[in-house]
């Protein structure tokens, strides 16, 4: 467990220790141990002694165990029972030092001795006995291995499979195929009663017409129909093969087109405004000759579409936002800042540091191209294409983001479950190559999804109530996708998860006609996970929802939303010709009186014209947010920040003990906690028989009914918490040693940096 | 005393378009508005804008309902409700403020003894900035008459804005342009007028000025006890006139020997007692630094003194002298007779530099950080910028020294004696942040107002020439944002433990605010001796008076009081932000972030009622089984269904 007060020991505890009684550690009993395995999971190699490093200054605290290599994950087998606490959150299928292979981002050797260092990929020889294995994972962990007591040759050997076995030759090679099919049949007798309907979790797959169906009538999207042409994936191999497309246009136009878009892939309707604008998605038109006929024939059906037959606005995400080079270089910059950079030595220039990877950057990028289309949507009442050269990146982040804004439905866990479902994994975003589970072609690699979740994080940490689901639940998901047990994220298509998936069933003996849902899950089904007690860490405590109600002297009163739709009056521009007039003869005069240039200037800097956006947008913030409506990020840098969970949760010089936001959560989620109670005993006074009187004895609902992880029950946060809470940073981020302890280096080390001019003004 | 309406002008700064929100609120705001119609807070600022900007503070927006509509009914008004004994000075028309984010707007000014009130003509809902003139620090008339006869002025405020009107050249040229009787009184002290605290004569319920008594804080930490006592030496400010009247000093040093140490300490600032560890007996003390000079005179009080404290600590054997200043300037002082304690001239003396800046590389700090913020923040480079300032590195450096005090003084418990070169500025910063970290007492809102009179204003931090009040002369190289600074270290605590403080944001911007408003005595004078010259508890209110009159406004509900709870904060970069809720809030574009605070009292207000109706129900099951034996199976009162919010 991490120290609960790392601050606590005086500075001297800081320096290493002199390791004087490492011996004494390593004549272990043997001890037979044994990994805990997956169906289908097979021990591929392993090592004995060796040294898992918890702090990258002593090994005092480093664990001893085995290391297993197995064709699922790496996992470490701990030699002594830890008398220590379980982790918050647990995982079903990983233990807490188990690493799954296709997490690995590189697998690096090392023999210190010699001062040899390789970074391993699959089939390489190892022409040194390694004597640490440092493992680079793709959730951010740094985690180190020592084989010092282990045998050169099954050290050297346990990493050659770790490198091997993490680098796939073939997508279904990955654990998942294996893993699916045995748990299959395994819990067969289980689910004897629950197949029918999908297994019980409630996110719609949108691959059948009905799941599409429903969303065309939740957003009143009459003019549009769900069209089949896609079906076998007949036009396109990337797109569902139900899609929604204008009532104008009919299939066999929409057939004639599709060749000329890029992957054939023909404008994808996303959601439609309650004003009735439309939100579609496209391909470009690889035709010039083309280009301007088949755009023509779709603005026009588009804008019959739309009940004021308002016009079309065409946004080119590939001109107005970085490319997934740029994104995957951003994120390689701040991971490495976040993680792999020394804690103290990085902290000079830690703000220009994440300035210069330009993730924040690119987050707001995509933050702010998505709110100019919430504008043109909700402000200007048009609908608006997406167009990106291949409609399967940017299209993704952006078309998610601005539902998000405008949507409430996909504020909520099954809706934002759904929302990712429909235009990411239905809409085609290559998850196989962009996560590149394969290793097999970096150019390929972009964390798009990660950027979108960090935009999610960003609205989330500004309008707290609006969401279902919290900051955990968001660093969860990240990490799922770096288990390969769930079909939302291996393939790059529907259609190659509907090929891959019928090939698993036939060689699975899983009979036709079985739901791919229940035979090979997606992420969405947390059980395969998490305990229900764990999954209540996804519950937000603060949300407000869909007809929440708030009492109010005695009465229930549900929020409503008085929307302003005062939009065309407020657009309305001030009297301009006065306004220039006077701001022309202020610049004038400044130039004249240079000597309060110098304090004044930021003030009177030309007064700037407001945009009608800007202008929507500063209206909107002098409203009061509500919860349900519309939701719009602040634009400004300072209020973009660095998602410290998912980027410092490893961190532990970044971790607060007893702080964080998680302490506001535990009490927030203590207080509703007590309301359910409360709400659970009322629902028992007005029971099925009203004469009947509740038994006094059950005071307290079910806990499976409960929502909050903190019950009302234990007041006193308890000691575990941190700002790294679920997470923790012991044994999960192991720099190589840089001597020197953060701590005791920025305390002892007097730095300045400003000028002699200082010093003179000392003496006053 | 007339009773007249300042939660009207306070409300002005707010806007009336919080109201859904504040619909929300149930019960609580009712108990409330009660309250503060008698309190009747005193507007602070205002805002910038219509929009929200106006609001320091997400919790503004827990409004009672009477409040919010008063401001309705006032933004139809044509002027401000006055504070009682504030007087209008000078009324014009057609004036034009450049809004840096709106753009021009036209409107009428009014000037009084205590604001300045501008209200648009020309948009709706009328634009209306409302601000202290206590907030400004300087007026210029930007160029002469030009040819379309227009005159310019800029203000610049003490508070990250600056304001610019213009209005027309004046027909007659003897009458004064307003902005000239402007200048008047938002420089009182330099025109021979009051400041306006001293005719501002509001009652609250209860009176500030009996917040901090210096014998019953020094109880509370247990003191006098057998190392330590109090002493009455400075009762007429004869041994050190900035320090208070009550120290308290190691039991075996006699007043003789003070004085003689006092000779040794810059300005007399002998080291006294700041806080006391209740198990440990480690403690803070504070001092001005020895009067060592270029030759290394000695002291053998002195020595013996700090072997004092040093001793009155039986855990330790052991003393910290943290030298708040970077150890170069600390060496230049030896040039005007100061310096540091020499290891060999103090055995057992620890000697550390905390490399905390002066007054004035902090003032151009802030400086720096304005032009960043205000009024906008450009697209590109925001966080290098930013770095640039130093801003967050001066408030890292100096959370690290007072966690570092902190933590010698609960792990080690060692002793700590702190000192920059007067004590009073950075010393100040240093013991009070520790004393946060250490105390949790002092994180409760009477507790946060004891450590301000206490290591602030008691000790001579000088209130008066580092703020300026009422004083046109903007360049003096003694201002400086030490205060302003501490406050954002105070923030920056709140954000790493959001449940660990009884107060606010909006506490804190507040105390900010009548820092520079002048409408209360508290920030008045240079020390405790001057204020009791100028009577200020006296002649002016305290503006612990007003807050601790709706303590709600700016009560965290998230607090918990975890006692015994030392906060060690991670003093990173990473964890650092810049306090935007106070640094930009007159940008329009920003919004406070929407507070999980508000949640938690709707939150809080169902779970009474729910509570309620649990009970109501229970109580006629009671009844009913009493009376069932008679007539069985009578259909109970149907119950609304309490719907629930997720």
């Amino acid at each position: 467990m991490f120290p609960v007060k790392p601050m606590k020991p005086t500075f001297k505890c800081y320096l290493p220790p002199v390791q004087t009684d490492v011996k004494k550690t390593i004549d272990p009993p043997i001890k037979k141990l044994e990994p805990k395995l997956l169906p289908g999971e097979i021990v591929v190699n392993e090592a004995n002694f060796v040294r898992k490093c918890i702090s990258s200054e002593s090994s005092q605290d480093d664990l001893w165990g085995k290391l297993i290599c197995t064709n699922f994950k790496v996992s470490f087998i701990l030699q002594d029972v830890p008398s220590k606490q379980k982790p918050p959150m647990s995982h079903l299928l990983l233990g807490e030092h188990d690493i799954p292979l296709t997490c690995l981002e590189q697998v690096v050797t090392v023999n210190d001795t010699k001062g040899k260092k390789k970074v391993l990929g699959s089939n390489q020889k190892l022409k040194f006995n390694p004597t640490e294995l440092i493992l680079y994972c793709k959730d951010l962990r740094i985690i180190r291995f020592c084989f010092g007591e282990a045998g050169p040759e099954s050290a050297k050997k346990v990493c050659l499979a770790i490198a091997h076995y993490s680098h796939p030759a073939d997508l279904h090679l990955l654990f998942g195929f294996e893993y699916q099919g045995r748990r299959y049949h395994e819990s067969k007798e289980e689910r004897v009663n629950g197949s029918a309907s999908r297994g019980g979790f409630q996110t719609p797959i949108f691959d059948r017409p009905s799941d599409w169906d429903r969303e065309i009538k939740r957003t009143g999207a009459s003019e549009w129909r769900v069209c089949s042409i896609n079906e076998s994936y007949a036009i396109s191999s990337s797109l569902p093969e139900f899609i929604v497309v204008p009532v104008p246009l009919a299939d066999q136009d929409l057939k004639r087109y599709s060749v000329y878009f890029t992957g054939h892939r023909i404008p994808l309707w996303c959601w439609n405004h309650s004003n009735g604008s439309a939100l579609v998605r496209m391909a470009s038109i690889n035709d010039p000759l083309q280009q301007r006929k088949i755009e023509q024939r779709v603005f026009t059906a588009i804008t019959k579409s739309h009940p004021q037959r308002s016009e079309v606005h065409k946004f080119e995400l590939d001109k107005s936002l970085p490319n997934i080079q740029d994104i995957q270089t951003a994120f390689v910059k701040v991971r490495h800042i976040s993680v792999i950079d020394p804690f103290e030595e990085s902290e000079e220039r830690w703000l220009t540091s994440v300035e210069n990877s330009r993730w924040l950057e690119h987050v707001r990028a995509f933050l702010k191209q998505s709110a100019e289309i919430v504008y043109c949507l909700d402000g200007k009442n048009v609908s608006v294409i997406l167009q990106e050269e291949e409609d399967r990146d940017l299209n993704c982040v952006v078309s998610s983001l601005v539902q998000l804004m405008l949507d409430p439905q996909y504020r909520s866990l099954a809706g934002f479950q759904s929302l990712v479902q429909k235009e990411w994994v239905m809409a085609g975003h290559r998850f196989l190559d962009r996560c590149n589970h394969l290793k097999k072609n970096e150019k390929e690699e972009s964390p798009l999804f990660i950027l979108f979740l960090d935009c999610v994080w960003q609205m989330m940490n500004q309008y707290p109530a609006a969401f279902e689901f919290t900051d955990a639940y968001l660093t969860v998901l990240s990490d799922s996708m770096w288990i390969p047990l769930f079909s939302t994220f291996l393939f790059n298509s529907p259609k190659q998860r509907t090929q891959h998936l019928m090939d698993f069933a036939k060689n699975k003996a899983i009979p036709p006609g079985e739901d791919q849902v229940v035979f090979f899950p997606p992420v969405w089904d947390w059980s395969q996970q998490f305990s229900t007690k764990d999954q209540t860490l996804f519950n937000n405590p603060t949300y407000i929802g869909k007809g929440a109600a708030c009492v109010q002297n005695g009465e229930v009163k549900t929020f409503t939303r008085t929307k302003q739709k005062s939009y065309s009056s407020t657009m309305r521009g001030t009297a301009s010709s006065m306004r220039n007039g006077v701001k022309e003869r202020g610049e004038e005069a400044l130039v004249r009186r240079s000597s309060l240039v110098s304090e004044l200037k930021p003030d009177f800097s030309p007064v700037k014209d407001e945009s009608p956006s800007e202008r929507f947008f500063r209206d909107w913030f002098s409203q009061p947010a509500d919860q349900q409506g519309l939701l719009i990020p602040l634009l400004m840098p300072s209020h973009v920040a660095l998602w410290k969970l998912f980027f410092l949760r490893w961190v532990p010089e970044a971790c607060i003990p007893k702080g964080g936001p998680i302490t506001a959560y535990h009490k927030i989620s203590q207080l509703v906690d007590e309301i359910e109670i409360l709400q659970s005993q009322l629902r028992r006074y007005k029971g099925p028989s009203p004469g009947n009187t509740p038994l006094p004895s059950q005071r307290e609902p079910p806990l499976t009914q409960r929502r909050m992880y903190f019950k009302a029950t234990s007041p006193t946060p308890p000691d575990y918490l941190s700002s790294s809470f679920p997470f923790t940073p012991v044994g999960n981020l192991c720099r190589r040693s840089v001597y020197g302890t953060p701590i005791s280096k920025f305390l002892n080390g007097a730095r300045t940096w400003l000028s002699t001019e200082t010093l003179a003004n000392d003496a006053v | 005393m007339e009773k007249s309406g300042s939660i009207d002008s306070l409300g002005s700064k707010r806007s009336s378009s919080r109201q859904p929100s504040v619909d929300s609120l149930s019960s609580t705001s009712t108990s409330r508005s009660d309250r503060s119609a008698q309190a009747k807070p005193p507007s602070a600022m205002s805002s910038d804008s219509m929009s929200t900007s106006a609001e320091f503070s997400p919790e503004l927006r827990v409004k009672p309902k009477t409040a919010v509509k008063q401001v309705l009914r006032d933004s139809e008004k044509e002027e401000p409700q006055l504070l009682p004994n504030e007087t209008v000075q000078d009324m014009a028309q057609d004036i034009t403020y450049f809004c840096p984010f709106t753009g021009a707007v036209r409107g009428t000014v009014m000037v009084t003894n205590y604001r300045l009130f501008f209200k648009s003509t020309d948009r709706e809902p009328a634009f209306v900035l409302d601000l202290p003139l206590g907030v400004v620090s300087r007026v210029e008339k930007i160029g002469g008459a030009s040819s379309r006869g227009d005159v310019s002025y800029g203000l610049v405020c003490k508070d990250m804005r600056n304001l610019r009107f213009a209005h027309k050249q004046m027909e007659d040229t003897l009458r004064k342009s307003i902005f000239e009787v402007l200048i008047k009184f938002a420089f009182p002290v330099s025109n021979g007028l009051q400041i306006f605290a001293f005719e501002y004569g509001q009652v609250f319920p209860e009176n500030g000025w009996k917040v901090y008594d210096a014998i019953s804080e020094y109880k509370r930490q247990g003191i006098p006890n057998e190392s330590w006592r109090i002493t009455k030496i400075n009762d007429h400010y004869e041994l050190c006139d900035t320090y208070p009247s009550t120290l308290a000093v190691p039991v075996n040093i006699p007043d003789e020997e003070l004085r003689r140490v006092a000779a040794f300490r810059a300005k007399g600032r002998i080291p006294v007692l700041s806080w006391i560890h209740p198990e440990s007996q480690a403690t803070v003390t504070r001092c001005s630094q020895p009067m060592v000079g270029v030759n290394g005179k000695r002291s053998k009080e002195d020595e013996k003194y700090l072997q004092a404290i040093m001793d009155a600590n039986a855990q330790s054997h052991k003393l910290f002298i943290f030298d708040v200043r970077p150890c170069v300037n600390a060496a230049a002082n030896k040039k005007n007779g100061g310096g540091y304690e020499s290891e060999d001239a103090y055995q057992n003396a620890e000697l550390v530099f905390l490399d905390i800046h002066n007054i004035h590389v902090m003032r151009e700090s802030l400086r720096k950080l304005k032009d960043v913020v205000y009024p906008n923040i450009e697209d590109s480079h925001w966080l290098s910028n930013l770095e640039s300032t130093h801003w967050l590195e001066h408030i890292k450096l100096i959370l690290a020294g007072a966690l570092r005090i902190a933590d010698k003084v609960e792990s080690g418990k060692t002793s700590v004696v702190v000192h920059c070169s007067d004590g009073w500025d950075r010393t100040a910063q240093l013991t009070s942040l520790a004393m946060l970290m250490l105390d949790s007492h002092y994180r409760t809102i009477r507790g946060f107002e004891v450590l301000l009179e206490k290591e602030w204003l008691s000790f001579g931090h000088r209130f008066q020439l580092r703020i300026g009040h009422g004083d046109k002369n903007h360049t003096d190289a003694d201002r400086s944002p030490v205060f302003i600074q501490f406050v954002d270290c105070v923030w920056q605590l709140t954000r790493q433990f959001p449940a660990a403080f009884e107060f606010n944001e909006y506490f804190l911007v507040t105390i900010l605010d009548h820092l520079y408003s002048c409408l209360f005595g508290t920030f008045l004078c240079n020390s405790e001796q001057q204020r009791l010259k100028e009577e200020i508890p006296k002649r002016t209110v305290s503006l612990w008076s007003y807050i601790n009159s709706q303590l709600e406004d700016f009560t965290n509900p998230l607090y918990v009081n975890y006692s015994n709870h030392v906060l060690f904060p991670v003093v990173s970069l990473r964890h650092l932000e810049l306090w935007v809720g106070y640094y930009i809030r007159w940008n329009p574009r920003m919004r406070p972030q929407e507070p999980v605070h508000q949640r938690y009292k709707e939150l809080l207000a169902k779970r009474a009622e729910l509570q309620k109706r649990v009970d109501e129900l229970q109580r006629e099951v009671t009844n009913r089984s009493a009376s069932s034996s008679e007539r069985a199976g009578s259909p109970t009162r149907s119950i609304t269904p309490v719907q629930t919010f997720v």
